[in-house]
């Protein structure tokens, strides 16, 4: 019997975008499918946050398609930002209202008739219930990216688009945000973006891994397969590697 | 010689290295010649115009007070509606959420909508504040002049919601930078629409601005109306077409600003 294969989750086509300083991605692919977790690396000044951003339609792309299980973006943004959770390590929280208030707005946003209780087993889900109540200005860094990782999944997204979610967490905070987005990856099939420069996190998280470097994919696999292909020990390695590639290629340029 | 300056000549130029610091801010942010100039341009027209209204109305210090309160309690109609629209999009740069609301499923519509509502609440708030100072300490209960002033209202609550997105439309190009024109911008429109005066007590060469301004006629229809005359219904026609007019030109503005904000990327200003 054959079925009709579900739309993948992100499917990103030959985006290109150019700032006054330059070009900052420059004809990226990127596909992402059904419950897939990958992991999107690269230096700084990659063209990781500027392809994200294009992924999610905040971004206009100079050129290129970006569809989200089957809905065309910008057209149909709507329709598909409905299924999609975005978490980022450097977005504050309002000051002015307590978590629960935060989390309330952003399920009302997303349509859920019972916000309060979404944001509750967000909370319990990555460990602080006891945040509720709390203010933005009461909370450590940390804490509020746990905040924003909880917001980003309460509407059951099935697609999670992560960027830096770990970069203010400590190492037991971070296990458990692994924890919690395997376990949501595989109890509702959502599927998992993340940006990282903790190499060990990603091989711990991601299934695949695609490495930008000045604005390009310059690798798409495995952990183990990127390992192989660049002849180094680990992906800390390849990412040293990749980055002292792009330093000279400045230099000489 | 020493490297260095010393005693009088050492502050002498630490002063001039703050003055040249603040040079280059109001040269490159040209938003803030509305403290410089902008300002004091309104004042003396405002004022000035203010005082040859009186000075002509030979016995008639309480048409003068009539106007002034009508006046205040409709501008305050417009700005209420202007400034809870335009700094409720600010509040979202302020808090850096702009990022998080722009990738949500909501529509900008919505977004727009949930601001303006709630900004009738504080409408209701600062209308109703001027109107029980007018009350208390001046005796004048502007619901005794009845509901012929709620089309006036309802104009200027859609003219300051029109100013208000050509504002948002402007933080949208030019960051928060714009911020300034949030508060600064209708208080420019204010001496030219005859909020507290008519139009004709403007000196001659702004007249022909302040004619085109919808606000002009909203107001001149509430100071008929406050004065016991019928609504005078051409002054109101010429307002709804001037309103009209005006939030088609917003609307327009804030999406083309909004699609050059996705275009360049601006949204990282706020993340």
């Amino acid at each position: 019997m054959g079925g009709v294969l579900p739309p993948a989750a992100l499917r990103a086509t030959g985006l290109v975008k150019e700032y006054r300083r330059g070009r900052a991605v420059d004809g990226v692919d990127l596909t992402v499918g059904p419950g897939e977790r990958v992991a999107l690396l690269g230096p700084n000044g990659a063209g990781k946050t500027t392809t994200l951003l294009m992924c999610l339609g905040a971004v206009t792309p100079d050129d290129g398609t970006v569809e989200i299980l089957g809905h065309r973006l910008p057209r149909e943004r709507s329709h598909a930002m409905a299924k999609v959770g975005f978490g980022a390590g450097y977005l504050p929280l309002p000051e002015r209202m307590r978590v629960i208030e935060y989390l309330r707005m952003f399920g009302r946003l997303a349509g859920l008739r019972r916000p309060d209780r979404a944001a509750r087993e967000a909370l319990e889900r990555f460990g602080i219930p006891h945040l509720a109540g709390a203010m933005g200005t009461e909370m450590s860094s940390g804490q509020k990216t746990l905040v924003g990782i909880a917001k980003a999944v309460l509407h059951r997204p099935r697609l999670l688009v992560l960027d830096e979610p770990t970069a203010s967490l400590d190492p037991d905070v971070a296990l458990r945000v692994r924890t919690g987005l395997r376990e949501i990856s595989a109890e509702q099939g959502t599927a998992l973006l993340v940006t990282s420069h903790n190499m060990v996190e990603v091989e711990r998280l991601c299934e695949r891994v695609v490495f930008l470097s000045a604005g390009r994919v310059v690798a798409d696999g495995t952990a183990a397969e990127i390992i192989e292909r660049f002849g180094r020990s680990d992906l800390e390695d390849v990412f040293l590697h990749l980055a002292h590639l792009r330093d000279r290629q400045q230099v000489s340029t | 010689m020493s490297e260095t300056y010393r005693g009088a000549a050492l502050s002498f130029w630490r002063v001039m290295a703050i003055v040249r610091r603040h040079a280059y801010v109001l040269q490159r942010s040209p938003h803030r010649a509305f403290d410089v100039v902008v300002w004091p341009a309104v004042d003396v027209v405002l004022f000035g115009t203010i005082g040859i209204f009186a000075s002509t109305r030979t016995g008639g210090g309480a048409q003068v007070a009539l106007y002034l309160l009508v006046g205040v309690v409709l501008w305050h109609v417009v700005y209420q509606a202007q400034i809870s629209l335009a700094t409720g999009f600010l509040e979202e740069t302020w808090s850096r959420s702009v990022l998080s609301l722009f990738v949500t499923s909501m529509r900008e519509w919505e977004y727009v909508a949930g601001v303006a509502l709630f900004g009738l609440v504080k409408l209701v708030l600062g209308v109703g504040t001027v109107a029980l100072i007018a009350w208390l300490a001046y005796a004048f209960s502007i619901t005794s002049l009845g509901f012929g002033l709620l089309p006036v209202a309802a104009l200027l609550l859609a003219v300051g919601w029109a100013i208000a997105l050509f504002v948002i439309g402007l933080v949208l190009r030019f960051g928060s930078g714009a911020e300034a024109l949030a508060w600064g911008i209708l208080f420019a429109v204010m001496p030219l629409s005859g909020t507290f005066y008519p139009v004709s007590s403007l000196p001659g060469v702004l007249r022909p601005i302040g004619e085109l301004l919808p606000t002009t006629h909203a107001f001149a229809a509430g100071r008929a109306f406050a004065q016991g005359e019928a609504l005078p219904w051409h002054e109101l026609g010429l307002a709804t077409a001037g309103t009209v007019v005006l939030l088609l030109l917003s609307l327009a503005y804030l999406g083309w600003m909004l699609r050059i904000f996705r275009a360049r990327g601006y949204v990282t200003r706020y993340s």
